[in-house]
């Protein structure tokens, strides 16, 4: 009795060693650059630190946090960001959820539809930000576009009105073939079945959806949510190649800000604190939406 | 084969702590055949300025020079993290309005004492000191004229013999060209970005007379009537054009689609690629009025610069005097063409007698103002622009603009005291 149960032990403790080697690299390269920077910038988030004077460090206590919270820019800045995340995430995701139902189906040339709408995924978002940066221009195709129609075109990229939207519409253009995979993954999950056993009880194709389709894509849904308000509650690339932040200031977002604290201020310290106040956030973001979709994640 | 588990890890552990730290290594201390090495950064292209190191290897032959190129996109943080980190490079080019902060956050060698025989070499010394100190070497220079369309001129009715003297002659003709139609704009103005409206705005309140900061550098003296005229002067001119960036205002000047505008000599470089059949004329921004102010624009200049953490800072100093020579300036700026040497007597080389264009804007160096050295400097500039731009939106006056920037910068020169 007692040898097979050492036996089994000891087994154990090997997989888990040789699991933690063939991991280590991964593990570290978390601790390195995930784990420790993470922790640095909470300690860096109570003091006045200047990465060229490191010496001269000060204790702030929560002194950073208190002048984020009466800094009008920081607030324009969330304001901003608040603004880029809630006007994008209902189109990309219905876009996303749009696009995986037409492809769902069989028909001919459907991985290359399929691959088409990913591919802005894999290019860098600097190559996508300057090509729509040139789309934007006054001399681009979609200038040329809106004055072929008779109407004068505003200067999107230079229009405190029309600057934020259009780096908006650039960003549902280029993550919505990443969800639209997703929510493929989430389809192909549902039991045909479910769909057979409706059809033959006379369920309309709306009906299945309604009852059938949107219930069990729900877990997909809120993995969609989540990862995407956390995504775009940090929108950084698409903002510092576009339009670093202007016109007045109209596409400052939080992390451009903290950003320019950090590195052209050097407010090493004041620029962590914003960045744990953006971290605050999105933990209470993601929270709502867990609470409110009443959801706990997939079920196995 | 090692049988315990314990024993695996530890060698693996131990393992990727050497690949490691041998990837960490190899800054600093000394080169092949024994010569002292002296790691250099800078953001020219390489092959500008790899000839002149060459030269001076060849002089130098303890030195091994490692030069590495930065990008102007991510430059600043690569340096400030190197600094951050105890990194840093022995040799390094900082941009003038990025000195200030280094220098007065004790993070520069202090060359006070090097420097002072070099004085009457270079032009430029304002630049590089902070507090009676001196923390670096005046390299190349370069700043800002005004740039104008013959072409579009002459369709105006505008002299092309000479470029515009006066603001009121500026003026007229931005007005004249803007009229044109067909998508001309008669001035570009600038907006939409950092660290270039200051540039473009300052010639105009600079020549009529105004200041930035007192001259002890403890209160803002931006609030006056001439920097009001000059930001007004600005927007005037910008109602008679296009309002964009900077690389769109290029690029729409070399495509013949405006007037006049406050450029620089990258400008110069560019133009012969995008647009050789361009006719276009470089002169300086002209003053208030003949008899009233005078041309001034912004002057902004490269420096050499080693830190207080740099591992070699002696043969670094050695680099930094070869470089800021006559001659291995003038090596860079003829290649460059979009730089000026800051050694005194590099105008009288034939390469700029020979070139109206460069001449102009030498010319324009002479009265070009340096930005003050004030630790707070970079919030300052971004003070003056986010409320001109307000200005250039329509949302408040010139006046308005000026007493609220001129507030904030009074707040920013009391919180951080020059030194």
């Amino acid at each position: 009795m007692s040898a097979p149960a050492a036996v089994t032990r000891k087994h154990r403790h090997r997989v888990e060693a040789s699991t933690w080697i063939l991991l280590s690299p991964w593990i570290l390269a978390l601790l390195f650059f995930g784990v420790y920077p993470f922790g640095f910038s909470f300690v860096l988030s109570f003091f006045d630190y200047s990465p060229l004077a490191p010496d001269a460090a000060r204790f702030l206590g929560f002194g950073n946090y208190a002048e984020a919270l009466r800094d009008p820019l920081f607030w324009k800045a969330l304001g901003n960001t608040l603004l880029f995340v809630f006007g994008t995430i209902p189109f990309t995701t219905g876009l996303a959820l749009l696009l995986a139902l037409a492809l769902d189906g069989a028909f001919r040339g459907r991985d290359l539809y399929r691959a088409g709408f990913f591919l802005p995924t894999v290019v860098s978002v600097v190559v996508i930000s300057l090509v729509w940066k040139g789309l934007y221009s006054p001399e681009g195709p979609l200038s040329w576009l809106v004055r072929a129609f008779g109407f004068t075109p505003p200067q999107w990229l230079l229009n405190e009105h029309t600057a934020l939207p259009s780096i908006m519409a650039m960003d549902v253009w280029a993550a919505s073939g990443y969800y639209m995979i997703i929510f493929l993954a989430g389809l192909k999950g549902i039991p045909v079945d479910l769909y057979e056993a409706a059809a033959l009880e006379g369920a309309t194709r709306m009906q299945r959806f309604r009852h059938i389709t949107l219930p069990l894509l729900a877990p997909t849904f809120l993995f969609v949510l989540i990862v995407n308000s956390i995504r775009s509650l940090q929108i950084f690339t698409e903002v510092f190649v576009m339009t670093r932040g202007g016109p007045l200031q109209s596409t400052l977002t939080s992390v451009f800000y903290l950003y320019e604290q950090a590195f052209y201020k050097f407010r090493l310290g004041y620029a962590s604190s914003i960045a744990y106040l953006l971290f605050a956030l999105t933990l209470v973001l993601a929270w709502l939406q867990v609470k409110w979709l009443k959801l706990e994640g997939p079920k196995s | 084969m090692i049988r315990s588990p314990r024993l695996q890890l530890l060698f693996a552990a131990l393992a990727i702590a050497t690949l490691a730290v041998a990837g960490c290594g190899g800054g600093g201390g000394k080169g092949s055949g024994g010569r002292t090495v002296v790691i250099f950064w800078q953001f020219f292209p390489t092959e500008q300025v790899q000839p002149v190191l060459d030269e001076f290897m060849k002089q130098n032959p303890d030195i091994e020079v490692r030069m590495e190129q930065l990008t102007w996109q991510s430059g600043l943080e690569k340096i400030t993290a190197s600094v951050a980190a105890g990194n840093a490079p022995d040799l390094c080019e900082l941009g003038s309005t990025w000195f200030p902060r280094f220098a007065s956050q004790g993070a520069l060698a202090d060359w006070s004492d090097s420097a002072a025989a070099l004085e009457a070499e270079l032009t430029g010394w304002d630049m590089a000191r902070v507090g009676g100190r001196t923390y670096g070497l005046p390299w190349l220079v370069g700043t800002r004229a005004l740039f104008w369309n013959k072409e579009l001129f002459a369709r105006a009715r505008v002299d092309t013999t000479r470029g515009p003297a006066t603001w009121a002659e500026l003026t007229d003709a931005a007005r004249r060209v803007n009229a044109l139609g067909d998508g001309v704009a008669g001035w570009g103005a600038n907006a939409g970005e950092r660290y270039v409206l200051f540039k473009k705005v300052m010639p105009f309140a600079w020549g009529a007379g105004g200041a930035l900061l007192t001259p002890d550098g403890k209160a803002s003296a931006f609030d006056s009537p001439a920097n009001v005229e000059g930001v007004t002067q600005y927007l005037a001119l910008a109602k008679l054009g296009r309002v964009d960036r900077q690389e769109q205002i290029d690029d729409a000047f070399l495509a013949g689609k405006v007037g006049a505008t406050i450029s620089g000599s990258w400008l110069l470089r560019k133009a012969p690629k995008q647009a050789p059949a361009l006719r276009y004329g470089v002169s300086l921004i002209p003053p208030p009025a003949l008899d009233r102010g005078k041309s001034a624009s912004f002057l902004g200049g490269e420096l050499l610069v080693s830190f207080s953490r740099s591992k070699n800072q002696a043969a670094a100093w050695r680099l930094a005097r070869f470089l800021a020579s006559k001659e291995a300036s003038l090596a860079v700026a003829r290649v460059n063409q979009a730089v000026q040497p800051a050694a005194v007597g590099a105008i009288d080389d034939p390469f700029y007698a020979s070139d109206p264009h460069q001449r102009a804007l030498l010319e324009q160096l002479a009265s070009a103002v340096p930005t003050p050295n004030h630790p707070a400097w970079l919030d300052m500039e971004s003070a003056i622009e986010d409320e001109v731009e307000k200005a250039l939106y329509g949302k408040q006056t010139a006046a308005q603009a000026v007493a609220a920037a001129s507030a904030k910068i009074d707040v920013l020169a009391k919180a951080a005291p020059a030194p």
